[in-house]
């Protein structure tokens, strides 16, 4: 028991020893802007969480800003980590998920001077902002692609778990692959996770058995293990999201749904940096070309009159003329 | 050297630092470190603290939410009590099963955490949802259950002193109870306590299963309770697997526990400085968490040895 007080009584003195120490290093300097990113998952997956560090890259290299990254897991880390940017005096925090926006409206009155956004999510505040992206429009576009090249009728949407806009996603590409193709079959589904590169290549080798021959996946760092089942397959094709995946496998992958998150990001650091920031759910959509459909270029599998097909519903998503039936995502 | 100095001063650097990231990642730890201890030191291999504290944190949540206009007072207990059955109750199926059909429960209680786990997101997006059905999370709890913080402007909860009483608890009924007394001879030599001790085997087996599901469900409760207000998926990033280490390296020793749960807690929250401050990918942190503890248990097995040699000599 002597031995437990003696470790608690060093660790108190060097809590007191070191709490004076740091406090001036901690604040930094208030002339730099300090902007920074916590992603759900690792940023090398490629996709939702490797676009928003090159977003975040692109911030530092445009305007000059100071950034930091953290990984983050559970909704306690989130809160902490949103705390510890807050009292460091950084001016833009970005919490990249929707599952980032209760922290968001805990921590965000506690510090004032910074602007917290969430990617995705609804939730506002005095310094508190949410980014939404009409991922739809372009997943539907992506669903003519396809249902045009499927020769089984089945195609596949695999996704890493059931959140909101992945559902609505899929909900839109189905609709998509309808409206050129009454019959065709989409199958659904989850891997239960975003990393496990194994289980979402299981996943897809079982919907290929199934005589999928489209596989639409939205698994980040999971979804990888697609395109390997895909390329190993030869005879089917993959679609990437959030990120131009289309160099992931080029040979099988018919395109990519690109959430542009680098200009997304751009967007909204620039406003935070010039003063004019308003706490909104900030909507882009393909209008504000920060989501698209990105046919893969080294394939020549979409036809000439889908592609001019595709290309006018994407004027019409521009000039509002063409809405998609399903709900807004949220 | 700049990332070792984040990693410092993101666990002991600031009273933050110390009081709200270190010691509130150390809280689950702690309980769920005392919940494997308990267990392994009557020779019961429960893997499954993970599974027993989401069961906890689910019931807990279930209260809060369907009595959220009781008083403080009536809630909060309320939460513990319920987090600590449903922990129970969750373990309680590995015991059975252990006790009636002689199922191995390293087998049973991992396989148990993913159900549970399949649980908490089923929950989310079926009958405990947040009302306007989008996001898989429930509602977030009213005041009254929220546990309350112990130090003013610190994130520190009610749970780490219950950590710390049932670490105190635990260590009493260990060694100086007849029943903690029983739980040791049963680790030591099930058929030795059987015969020549006349101790329940069986009976003293599911007796600490049962116990150490409820601390692993306390756990839970205290994680909705005292930091999240509310339940989701992805509320333990794998603290009931961290847990067994903090056991062990306590050699399952309650008292060491507290410590060994500080210090996990410590590296935890230095790691996450050491990505924020010194921009270290978070697998590298890791890698040097990991190198932490095994020089830690390297260090133990060498003092242990030198301290033989010193002996060897004197005996011969």
């Amino acid at each position: 028991m002597r031995k437990v007080l003696r470790a608690l009584l060093i660790i108190h003195t060097a809590i007191l020893a070191t709490a004076c120490g740091t406090k001036t290093s901690g604040a930094g300097d208030d002339s730099v802007f300090k902007v920074a990113l916590l992603t759900p998952g690792p940023i090398s997956d490629q996709a939702w969480n490797s676009s928003a560090y090159r977003g975040l890259e692109r911030i530092r290299d445009s305007l000059g800003a100071e950034i930091s990254h953290i990984q983050t897991k559970t909704p306690a880390e989130f809160e902490e980590n949103f705390r510890q940017y807050g009292a460091k005096g950084f001016d833009l925090v970005i919490g990249h998920g929707f599952e980032f926006q209760d922290a968001a409206q805990r921590v965000g009155p506690e510090y004032p001077n910074t602007v917290y956004v969430t990617t995705g999510g609804t939730g506002t505040g005095n310094n508190i902002a949410a980014l939404s992206f009409a991922f739809d429009e372009p997943s539907y576009l992506a669903g003519i692609a396809a249902a045009t090249v499927s020769q089984s009728g089945i195609m596949a949407v695999l996704g890493g778990t059931e959140l909101p806009p992945v559902k609505a996603s899929f909900a839109a590409f189905e609709a998509g692959a309808q409206s050129v193709r009454p019959d065709i079959k989409v199958l659904t589904a989850f891997i239960g996770n975003w990393d496990d590169a194994a289980a979402g290549k299981e996943q897809a080798l079982a919907l290929l058995s199934r005589r999928a021959d489209v596989i639409f996946q939205n698994a980040d760092a999971a979804g990888l293990g697609a395109f390997q089942a895909v390329r190993e397959n030869g005879k089917s094709f993959v679609i990437g999201a959030n990120a131009d995946q289309n160099a992931v496998a080029p040979e099988v992958t018919l395109g990519s749904v690109v959430i542009d998150l680098p200009h997304a990001f751009l967007l909204v650091a620039r406003e935070v940096q010039e003063g004019s920031f308003r706490p909104r759910v900030i909507t882009y959509d393909t209008k504000s070309d920060v989501v698209r459909w990105v046919p893969n270029p080294g394939l020549t599998v979409i036809r000439p009159h889908v592609q001019a097909h595709i290309e006018s519903l994407r004027a019409q998503f521009v000039d509002g003329s063409f809405k998609l039936p399903t709900a807004a995502t949220p | 050297m700049e990332a070792l100095a984040a990693l410092w001063d993101g666990a002991f650097g600031s009273p933050f630092a110390f009081w709200s990231a270190t010691l509130v990642r150390a809280t689950p730890l702690l309980l769920l470190g005392l919940a494997v201890a308990v267990a392994f030191r009557a020779g019961v291999l429960n893997i499954g603290a993970e599974g027993q504290l989401l069961l906890g944190a689910a019931a807990a949540a279930a209260v809060a939410l369907a009595f959220g206009d009781a008083p403080r007072l009536v809630l909060v207990p309320a939460m513990v009590l319920v987090g600590a059955l449903a922990g129970a109750a969750w373990s309680g199926i590995a015991a059975l099963l252990r006790r009636r059909y002689g199922v191995l429960e390293v087998i049973s209680t991992i396989m148990l955490n993913f159900v549970a786990a399949a649980m908490v997101s089923w929950l989310v997006r079926g009958p405990m949802q947040e009302p306007t059905r989008v996001y898989p999370q429930s509602s977030s709890f009213a005041d009254a259950a929220h546990w309350p913080f112990l130090l003013n402007g610190q994130r520190l909860h009610l749970g780490f002193a219950l950590g710390v009483l049932a670490a105190w608890g635990l260590w009493w009924w260990l060694e100086h109870s007849a029943a903690g007394f029983r739980v040791r001879a049963v680790g030591g030599g099930a058929r030795a306590a059987a015969s020549a001790g006349g101790v329940d085997v069986g009976r003293t087996i599911s007796r600490v299963f049962l116990l150490s599901g409820a601390l692993a469900g306390v756990a839970g409760a205290s994680e909705v309770g005292g930091v999240t207000w509310a339940l989701y998926e992805g509320l333990s990033p794998g603290y009931g697997y961290t847990a067994i280490a903090v056991a062990l390296l306590a050699r399952l020793d309650p008292r060491w526990i507290l410590v060994t749960a500080v210090f996990f807690g410590a590296l935890d929250a230095g790691a996450a400085a050491m990505q924020r401050d010194a921009q270290v990918p978070s697998v590298v942190v890791q890698i040097v968490v990991a190198l932490v503890v095994l020089a830690v248990l390297a260090a133990r097995y060498v003092h242990a040895r030198r301290l033989a040699q010193r002996a060897a000599p004197e005996t011969a």
